[in-house]
């Protein structure tokens, strides 16, 4: 689909390395040496320009706002003097590239800037190279998947530029972030860059492999821009010459990359080698197939086999899951998607539509926190345009969408949204007519919305069809021609299909019987893609063996993993007859704390039961803690064992339509600066496990955000953390901010350079050394007050 | 086991643990170590020494000055810079096990800690074999003495630590991914004596919670 270019493309090579030549410092901002040494800078262009680059990337690097910052110095300004530096030296012979490298921050949630601050920053680059009158923008060295999502997004909403794309991967085929090729792969094209490749961190050696993998998975020109081999640590300098890295070159040009050139270490040496030596090759411009593929940064799902889809992040009929959507309760939801990727799901469907939720503010936060707990790709699933490209936004890889039908109103509305966050999309076999009872229709509306979708710019193994299950027990006639049109569907458009398929069965006695059967004939039919709940055994079971019988099991391996040891009556449950519920509390044990509460709720209220046992038992663990009879990590496994007899308790009182039990309000946050938060996450475990309602608003958190949420929430108490002694001074700075409250909150504070005198200095109530201490300050604080 | 297992119980303030605490400790450091894996750069350095009487790096934008980098860099010619992290995969995993089972996390945080000290252990070994004829001073780091933490910022830069590990430093002066650490090795042509011992020179002393209550963990003693 994409043009290959015919010829080679022969890029540059260092800047650094070159400008280290002529007094740059390690460590220096090298970008600083176009104002401070313009001439040092052109010539470095200069020779790159007769050893015959014909791109030249522009010093611009790292000219962003944030390692700027103190410098005097502007982006505007120090874009705008590179970029023509670059083209004065280069006159007609080579064209000029807006270069654009990582921020130098972590984006949360591994670091803490924020994905619209990445993307602002990248902006301001983007406006600066544009101005400046650059060619085109390349965007390289990325080693997290969403910054270079971040300067994509930026890209092509600042700019009409050509883009370009190259991350940085270890010898192990990942990125420092676990970014895998496959991923990158799929989500930069998606996006829309216009050539990807692989640049710095390995030499050409390496790169070859990166490539071999890298070609499997893009239709886009490849770009290859390896160092010089590796440093060496006693002087800097690199260990390949320039006739070793254009023989390793020209071995990289004959197996696909086009837009070939070298990184740190590489000289224009290197680059006059390397024109020469690929001299008589001309590229491959043969077009490529690529698989159908959705992914995280370290997980790439192909569609080319069956792949389960969780369906159980959905509020639909489930009471508990929408009264955790009504309380902003991530928690719940995250661990909902924790169990399915555990059961055995390959891709979670995520729907957070529900009344009195803002599903466009909702889904963006919800796919933030369940990304952060688990590796799988999500299937964002709505109709809310608004909530489809906020999530999308976010999201870190590649997703699908559920869904578009046959509706033109709503294929306009949904496709520009796929297209430009480069998303998979569902098409349901319905229209505005309503749907239609044969196969034959629904094949056509498939039809149509592949039609769309590919004039979208969709590419046609992201379009995934579902064929629509509906109710055998109301129409029983209606399974045949589901099942026609997922084979047609399958055979003849050469489309994946997607169903959920426990609709089927619904009315019906022993309903898993008839699914299941469904599902073996579906699947049997071409299903790709069955919506299940992987937590149903009997389900999980019929996909196991459906891969052995369609081979895709090879050897059979995970069916006999499966069932291997399993006989056909039940093991033996462990001993645990007479356990109390407050002796599997002290021990830890989830799941018989869990079904204990069950039992004690029908004798006792959930009040009752929290009051009388659940907290007499942590206490008891407490003391154990304080007297060294048990250490933390067991102080934490009878607050989660607490916890799951708190989801008891929840699921029973929303059952009955019932609030959550609270025994008050505490706002919690690690201060302004400080990204180490596991003291204050330790606290929030053990509180929540006391009753208390906490809200926990994470890291980095500035003490207007605290102020203001503790105003809002009316909390009485606040609790702070800080670890470090250059976060401590944003402690003070919050203290004094909720002093300023009409109602101010109690103040407790911890952390491991905080100390009780510093927390009097400062005006806090309370310096707590533990979580123990934490619970007991709580008690007295929220009681009284 | 690249894990000191004693070193993670004694993060979590567990030296005389149970068996079955220790043995989850053991099961959590394999664990991790089949996930992640320290790296390191180091690159050596010659002093000089500044105009105004500090320690610079020659060709690097770093000078060091205060009474630590004195005596231990005073009789030294050359230093290597070293920077070892178990990089952002270790913070993903830690991230998404506090979402699910957050015993099991401050396991992980302690063997996370071990781990980093045993990498910078290797990297300290691998600079002892590259500067044969050359006696190592004791590693020493940002946060010890009066060695102000704000020079984490240019340390790591003159490593090339961003580009090559993924490290960076918050505005605040913090390493991030969070299982990082930075150090200074001093190279001597003259034997260095151990001039480092006890807590001011632990990388646990920011976070050490027997410090905190005036007592040690024994491990230096």
């Amino acid at each position: 689909m994409e043009r290959q270019p015919e010829r080679f493309v022969i890029l540059d090579g260092a800047m650094g390395t070159m400008l280290q030549a002529r007094g740059l410092r390690a460590g220096e901002i090298s970008e600083l040496m176009s104002l401070n040494s313009p001439g040092a800078v052109a010539e470095v262009h200069r020779a790159y320009a007769e050893a015959g680059s014909q791109v030249l990337y522009a010093n611009t690097f790292g000219a962003n706002r944030r390692r700027l910052a103190g410098t005097g110095h502007s982006v505007a300004e120090v874009i705008g003097q590179s970029v023509r530096i670059a083209r004065e030296a280069a006159g007609s012979a080579a064209i000029i590239a807006l270069d654009v490298g990582p921020l130098g921050a972590l984006l949360e949630p591994l670091g803490t800037l924020k994905f619209e601050e990445a993307v602002s920053l990248f902006a301001e680059m983007m406006d600066a190279g544009v101005a400046a009158g650059a060619d085109l923008v390349v965007i390289e060295t990325m080693t997290d998947l969403q910054e270079a999502r971040a300067a994509l997004i930026a890209a092509k909403e600042r700019t009409a530029l050509p883009v370009w794309v190259t991350m940085s991967f270890e010898k192990n085929g990942r990125t420092f972030t676990g970014c895998t090729i496959p991923s990158m792969a799929h989500t930069l094209e998606g996006l829309g860059a216009d050539a990807i490749g692989i640049n710095c961190s390995v030499g050409p050696a390496e790169a070859l492999s990166m490539l071999r993998e890298l070609r499997g998975h893009t239709r886009l020109p490849l770009i290859v821009k390896p160092n010089a081999g590796l440093p060496d640590p006693l002087d800097g300098s690199y260990s390949l010459s320039p006739a070793d890295f254009a023989s390793a070159m020209r071995e990289i040009a004959a197996e696909g990359a086009v837009m070939l050139g070298g990184c740190c270490g590489t000289t224009p040496a290197h680059i006059a080698a390397l024109r020469e030596a690929i001299g008589d090759l001309r590229p491959d411009t043969g077009s490529r197939t690529v698989p159908p593929m959705i992914c995280t940064p370290t997980m790439p799902v192909s569609i080319d086999r069956v792949r389960i889809v969780g369906e159980r992040v959905n509020p639909t009929g489930k009471k508990r899951f929408q009264q955790a959507l009504l309380e902003n309760d991530l928690d719940y939801i995250v661990d909902v998607a924790v169990q399915q990727q555990e059961a055995g799901a390959d891709i979670l469907d995520v729907n957070v539509g529900f009344p009195g939720v803002d599903e466009a503010e909702m889904l963006p936060r919800v796919i933030r926190a369940i990304q952060e707990a688990v590796e799988l790709p999500l299937q964002l699933d709505s109709t809310n345009p608004q909530a489809l490209e906020a999530g999308l936004r976010v999201y870190c890889g590649k997703a699908s969408v559920n869904s578009v039908n046959g509706d033109r109103a709503v294929l306009d509305r949904i496709l520009p949204i796929v297209k430009k966050y480069g998303a998979s999309v569902v098409g349901l076999t319905l229209d505005d007519k309503g749907l239609p009872s044969t196969a034959g229709e629904r094949v056509a509306i498939a039809e149509r919305i592949l039609d769309a979708a590919l004039a979208a710019g969709i590419p046609r193994e992201d379009v995934w069809i579902d064929c629509l299950t509906l109710t055998v027990s109301a129409q029983q006639e209606q399974a045949r021609e589901t099942l026609s049109a997922v084979r047609e569907v399958t055979e003849r458009l050469g489309l994946k299909t997607l169903l959920g398929v426990s609709n089927i069965s619904f009315g019906l006695p022993n309903r898993p019987l008839i699914t299941s059967a469904f599902l073996a004939q579906a699947l049997s039919a071409g299903l790709t893609l069955p919506i299940v709940n992987p937590n149903q055994r009997e389900i999980m079971d019929i996909i196991a063996a459906s891969r052995v019988l369609n081979g895709e099991d090879a050897r059979s391996e995970g069916y006999i993993a499966r069932f291997a040891g399993v006989t056909a009556a039940p093991a033996a449950a462990p001993s645990t007859a007479g356990l109390s519920l407050e002796a599997a509390i002290v021990k830890g044990l989830r799941g018989e704390a869990a079904r204990l509460a069950r039992e004690a709720l029908q004798t006792q209220g959930e009040m009752q039961v929290v009051e009388e046992r659940l907290i007499p038992a942590l206490d008891q663990v407490g003391t154990d803690y304080e007297q060294g009879r048990a250490y933390l990590p067991q102080l934490l496994s009878a607050a989660q064992a607490a916890q799951a007899v708190f989801e008891e308790i929840r699921r029973s009182l929303a059952d009955k339509g019932e609030k959550r039990i609270s025994r008050g309000k505490i706002v919690m946050a690690t201060v302004k600066g400080d990204v180490h938060d596991i003291g204050k996450n330790i606290v929030r475990t053990v509180l929540e496990n006391y009753g208390y309602e906490v809200t926990d608003l994470g890291r980095d958190v500035p003490a207007e955000v605290i102020a203001r949420t503790a105003r809002e929430t009316g909390a009485p108490l606040v609790g702070l953390s800080a670890l470090m002694t250059t976060t401590l001074p944003a402690m003070a700075e919050t203290v004094a901010l909720l002093k300023t409250l009409d109602n101010p909150p109690s103040i407790m504070v911890g952390g491991a350079v905080v100390t009780a005198e510093y927390a009097a200095s400062i005006g806090a109530d309370a310096y707590c050394r533990d979580a123990r201490a934490a619970v007991a300050f709580a008690n007295e604080a929220i009681r009284k007050g | 086991m690249l894990t000191d297992l004693d070193m993670a119980l004694r993060c979590l303030r567990a030296g005389s643990a149970d068996e079955a605490l220790r043995a989850a400790v053991r099961e959590t450091a394999e664990a991790l170590e089949k996930k992640v894996t320290p790296r390191w750069v180091w690159r050596a350095f010659d002093l000089n020494r500044t105009a105004d009487g500090g320690i610079g790096f020659t060709s690097a934008a770093l000078t060091l000055t205060g009474d630590l980098a004195e005596r231990m860099l005073g009789d030294c010619e050359r230093a290597a810079l070293l920077v070892c992290t178990l990089g952002a995969g270790y913070d993903a995993l830690f991230r998404a096990w506090e979402k699910r089972d957050m015993a099991r996390a401050v396991i992980m945080d302690a063997c996370g800690s071990a781990l980093t000290e045993a990498g910078c252990d290797g990297a300290e070994e691998e600079i002892r074999v590259n500067c044969s004829g050359w006696h190592l001073t004791d590693r020493f780091s940002p946060g010890y003495g009066d060695l102000p933490l704000g020079l984490q910022k240019a340390l790591v830069r003159a490593a090339d630590a961003e580009r090559r590990l993924g490290v960076t430093v918050t505005e605040t002066d913090l390493l991030v991914p969070v299982k990082t650490v930075t150090a200074v090795i001093g190279l001597s042509r003259r034997p260095q004596p151990a001039r480092i011992r006890g807590c001011g020179y632990c990388a646990l002393r920011e976070s050490c919670v027997y410090r905190k209550e005036g007592s040690n963990c024994g491990a230096s003693a």
